[in-house]
């Protein structure tokens, strides 16, 4: 009986997923009711062109070309994506991955603070809750995390828009960096930037409701645990049992629920780039679907997808080390 | 509850105490009132003596140990006193200790070891960094330090160097609890607290670590406390003894003194209740009724409720502590301590009953030929390897390794073995929970995994080889779903299999079992979850679940083993009624030889012993027990605890050259047993011994080549150091 190691089995698994990601989108292209390709075509003739010019132009911005066999064109297509070549957007007339990449950025940005700070948020409230289980604290701010953990983060957002950009002006309510300041490395501009991604970060600061109550739960099962009645006889400094004893432990369960956020985050950030206007990769996503770009539209979703398996694999790949027990299937019971 | 004391103050040895407990108190403030979980203990623990308690689970023994250091843990409230007398220096009154004084004192002075060595550690850093931050929190020389660590280890018998670059998953539960013995003596403390220090491990391993535990006590001048449920286990180590039941102290006394002249109905009841070799079956019998609620403790005497002694004088007067025999250091509280050895014998009239018995076992009827067969049964399981090695080959553990073995109907069969000997994927193969990897497993001559996969010949479907296989788990707590009420749950297999039976039938049906199982007023049972059971009614209603599927075989995984000592040979008596009733084999599971014989001997069953995969003897529990052939049976023969009531522990070296079994992915070449066989010589290392018979007695087979006296073994040189 031959087994695979897991690791091997779960780099599969993410494989499956791009090319299965890969291949649907092809399928939308061609599939897409209305024919996203004979709308294409016929929307350049009518603009004068030739038939032959406009399937030449439409070969060019999907990476598909109408005219060949269903296989050849499908080869060719996941050939040219896994090359990175994603098409070219209709809308905008430049290539699909350059648009993306000049996205990606702000998106990440943004992203990776409101992840940095939710968590760090989330973690540190959820230990004050455990430490004083029962007591007003732990009643007030499980309230809180009960409350957050409901609101939809664009509700928030609107909210946060309201109040802290039209009533107060705290906040500039849209863009996402300031205008007439020359771009670089420079404190007004470095600012300006932190200053326009602080209200997309506050609105997904939610995530911090859900991930308090999960480390309040964990906490209070380490508190319970029998290693840490043991390293209090041993007379451990209370530094050390609260760091290396209770938080640790804690905190491990919490990295899978972090990276899992992170994909539903990038799902998130397609809305709330619109409320707020903020010109990252969900904001370009929601003008592909308004213009009907298909290219970019699938592009994006490739993008979104590759990143998201990406993420959930490294954190699967590194989870042994951040926690020696999980070292593949344990073969204790045998 | 009137003002009981157990004070035993006025005995002649008492010369140095090293640590004074008086009238030591702890309560519970609980909703249903005050709850005293340690009631007005007073006793002294006199230095360099190893003192064992004993008591049933809920007796109070775990917390008089976190008494000792103090570390009730909240709400409790501990009163009275308890000083400490180090060697040299003034006595420390420890409930008067600021917290920094208690600090040191605790695993300085006093260092405690618990049962629960599985959850000990901090899972997530290495051992050495538990030693470093012990020796660094209590401003030892860190260097010194792990150089005594590394001599506490290999003392231990293990490789220092190994041990502490582990995380604590990756040692065997043996080694983790002998690890943290090891911790707990790394600041040199005076005092060991031990608390059910083996309960979670198997006899042989128990055995290893408390004869262990009398070197380390001689070579770093320790004073022992022993806190078990297991008489028998504490009776070879313990200098003295005391008995603990409803909180308070019944009995104290020297051990020798308490094993033969036991005066306390209770200690007399525990010591006939405990499964062990020499004693007849028929003499070993349970203690009923169950053990007091600490909120509701009966006044008086608080066994009265449970004793066959007990008259008006045991329900009004707390007995004080009588002294028994002329020494002295004996005590017992209870008014009738006279009388008890003449109501409560230890060795009944037995002679006739008990042959009767043995004959009218009903025994296997072979004739049909056997209902279950095992043909060369391998099982290997493929082990993960680490992040960098990805691309080698797994390991693979040979978890039961070429393996025959036939039962037939009515038979039973126990596996006794260490744990991680394959003995569970052994019995799990053969009720087909488990695919065998080489080998076949029939059923009334039918391979079932070829049943499974091609449908047979129409004659048998695998749904009816899957209802007549059933197993009962160890953790009768988890095997129940705990959001199923006892009646929802059992009629499950009912509805799937009797389908004719309406609701009222099927109620009525399991009303009559579980008042037949002793579970009564079984219409209040039924209304029950899982969780507001005892341990012992849930393994009851684990059997019962199994029955109803009248099975022809159930595989009954140490179905015992997380009971009490003094339930546990109820729950076997229950298992063997309900085999005569339903009509099943039994395989039975164990690590325990002592519950293997009992159960073996009642229904004339055999005893299989189970070793690194393979079965190296099988036989007759008379021939097993008596006249074992195999060095591995006699090593767990050894390692069962004996009651001696003629006195003097029978001890013995260890006759196992290593205390920890070999690692199954690579076991040894040859007899997979000659790297911890006391008689191993070279050829035990090269070839392999096959089963052969290994007496006269039907049925009995060893595997070892001291069974053939014509082998070359016998010219071939010791390969025993010493």
């Amino acid at each position: 009986m031959v087994t695979i190691g897991w690791r091997t089995r779960r780099l599969a698994q993410a494989a499956f997923t791009v090319w299965a990601v890969i291949t649907i989108s092809f399928v939308l292209i061609r599939l897409m009711p209305g024919n996203a390709m004979g709308a294409m075509m016929v929307s350049f003739e009518q603009q004068g062109m030739s038939p032959a010019r406009a399937r030449e132009l439409v070969e060019l911005r999907l990476s598909v070309d109408p005219n060949k066999p269903i296989p050849v064109a499908y080869v060719e297509y996941i050939a040219s994506t896994l090359r990175g070549d994603l098409g070219t957007s209709m809308a905008q007339g430049e290539p699909v991955a350059e648009l993306l990449a000049a996205a990606l950025p702000w998106t990440l940005f943004v992203l990776s603070w409101s992840i940095f700070i939710s968590f760090f948020i989330g973690i540190s409230v959820g230990a004050l809750m455990a430490y004083w289980e029962g007591g007003k604290l732990d009643v007030g701010l499980t309230s809180w995390a009960i409350l957050m953990g409901s609101i939809p983060f664009y509700v928030l957002a609107i909210l946060l828009l309201i109040f802290a950009s039209y009533r107060w002006g705290l906040f500039p309510s849209g863009g996402r960096q300031p205008t007439g300041v020359p771009q670089g490395f420079n404190v007004t501009y470095v600012r300006g930037i932190l200053y326009h991604a602080a209200l997309p970060v506050f609105s997904m600061l939610v995530a911090s409701g859900v991930a308090s109550l999960g480390m309040r739960g964990n906490s209070i099962r380490v508190l319970g645990a029998d290693y840490l009645r043991v390293a209090r006889l041993r007379g451990l400094s209370d530094y050390t049992i609260s760091t290396q004893y209770v938080a640790r432990n804690a905190v491990l369960p919490m990295y899978t629920t972090l990276l899992i956020s992170i994909g539903e985050m990038f799902g998130g950030s397609i809305v709330l780039e619109y409320v707020f206007n903020y010109r990252g990769l969900g904001l370009l996503l929601f003008e592909a679907y308004n213009q009907r770009d298909y290219a970019l539209m699938m592009g994006g979703f490739v993008l979104i997808t590759v990143a998201v398996v990406t993420t959930l694999f490294i954190a699967d790949m590194t989870y042994s080390w951040v926690d020696p027990r999980a070292g593949g299937q344990d073969s204790e019971s045998y | 509850m009137t003002t009981s004391q157990s004070t035993y103050l006025d005995d002649p040895t008492a010369n140095d105490p090293v640590m004074e407990i008086r009238n030591a108190t702890v309560r519970f403030g609980m909703e249903r009132g005050e709850s005293r979980v340690l009631d007005d203990v007073s006793i002294d623990l006199e230095r360099n003596e190893i003192f064992g308690v004993v008591g049933e689970s809920g007796s109070g023994k775990s917390m008089l140990a976190s008494a000792l250091l103090d570390a009730v843990v909240e709400p409790g409230v501990l009163d009275g006193s308890i000083t400490y007398r180090p060697q040299s220096g003034e006595p420390v009154d420890v409930l008067e200790l600021n917290k920094n004084e208690l600090r040191q004192f605790r695993w300085e002075e006093v260092a405690m070891v618990f049962q629960g060595a599985m959850s000990s550690f901090n899972p997530v850093r290495k051992i050495d960094t538990h030693f470093i931050e012990t020796l660094t929190s209590h401003d030892y020389d860190v260097d010194e330090g792990m150089e005594r660590a590394r001599q506490l280890i290999s003392d231990l018998y293990m490789d220092p160097e190994r041990v502490l670059d582990s995380y604590p998953h990756e040692l065997s539960g043996g080694m983790k609890q002998r690890t943290l013995i090891a911790l707990s003596l790394i600041l040199e403390p005076d005092v060991l607290v031990m608390d059910e220090p083996t309960a979670a491990l198997d006899l042989l391993m128990q055995r290893s670590i408390v004869s262990l535990i009398e070197e380390i006590k001689e070579e770093y001048d320790l004073t022992i406390l022993f806190i078990t449920h297991d008489l028998p286990l504490v009776a070879d180590l313990a200098d003295r003894i005391a008995v603990m039941y409803a909180f308070e102290f019944i009995e104290l006394g020297p051990t020798a003194e308490i094993l033969q002249h036991a005066s306390h109905p209770y200690t007399r009841l525990l010591l006939k209740s405990t499964p062990n070799l020499a004693s007849p079956i028929e003499a070993m019998r349970p203690i009923e009724g169950s053990a007091p609620d600490p909120v509701n403790v009966p006044s008086g005497c608080s066994f009265h409720l449970r004793c066959p002694l007990a008259d008006e004088q045991c329900v009004d007067v707390d007995p004080r502590a009588y002294p028994v025999g002329d020494g002295g250091d004996h005590v017992a509280n209870c008014h009738y301590w006279e009388d008890a050895p003449e109501t409560i014998p230890m060795t009944e009239e037995w002679d006739v009953e008990g042959i009767d018995a043995i004959d009218s076992a009903p025994g296997p009827s072979r004739a049909d030929g056997p209902l279950v067969s095992l043909e060369d049964v391998e099982v290997h399981f493929e082990k993960e390897g680490g992040f960098l090695d990805f691309f080698s080959d797994p390991d693979t553990v040979q978890a039961v390794d070429g393996i025959s073995l036939d039962i037939y109907e009515n038979d039973v069969v126990v596996l006794v073995g260490e744990s991680g000997c394959g003995k569970t994927t052994f019995g799990k193969t053969a009720v087909g929970l488990q695919e065998p990897t080489a080998g076949s497993v029939k059923y009334k001559g039918q391979d079932i995994w070829d049943l499974k996969r091609t449908g047979g010949d129409g004659s048998m479907s695998f749904d009816a080889v899957r209802r007549a296989l059933q197993i009962v788990h160890q953790d009768p707590g988890s095997a129940l779903n705990a959001h199923r009420r006892v009646g929802t749950s059992l009629e499950v297999p009912l509805k799937r299999w009797n389908p004719e039976l309406d609701g009222n039938d099927r109620k009525s049906r399991i009303v009559s079992l579980l008042e037949h199982v002793g579970m009564a007023p079984a219409e209040d049972y039924i209304d029950r979850y899982p969780h507001q059971l005892s341990g012992g009614e849930q393994q009851r209603v684990a059997l019962i679940r199994a029955m109803l599927m009248n099975p022809d075989l159930i595989l009954a995984d140490e179905p015992v083993s997380a009971l009490d000592v003094s339930l546990r040979v109820e729950m076997m008596d229950l298992m063997i009624e309900l085999q005569e009733q339903f009509d099943t084999s039994y395989l039975f599971v164990s690590h325990d030889l002592s519950n293997a014989r009992y159960i073996a001997e009642k229904t004339g069953g055999r005893i299989g012993v189970v070793y690194l995969g393979e079965l190296v003897e099988i036989g007759r529990p008379e021939e097993i027990i008596h006249d074992p052939q195999h060095p591995y049976t006699q090593a767990l023969r050894w390692a069962t605890p004996e009651l001696d009531f003629e006195g003097g522990g029978m001890g013995g070296e260890s006759p196992v050259r290593n205390i920890d079994v070999p690692d199954p992915t690579n076991p040894p070449s040859g007899c997979r047993y000659h790297t911890r066989c006391p008689e191993a010589r070279e050829v035990c290392t090269t070839e392999h011994p096959e089963p052969r018979e290994a007496s006269a007695a039907d049925f009995h087979e060893a595997a070892c080549f001291r069974t053939d006296e014509r082998h070359e073994y016998w010219q071939s040189p010791s390969i025993t150091d010493d």
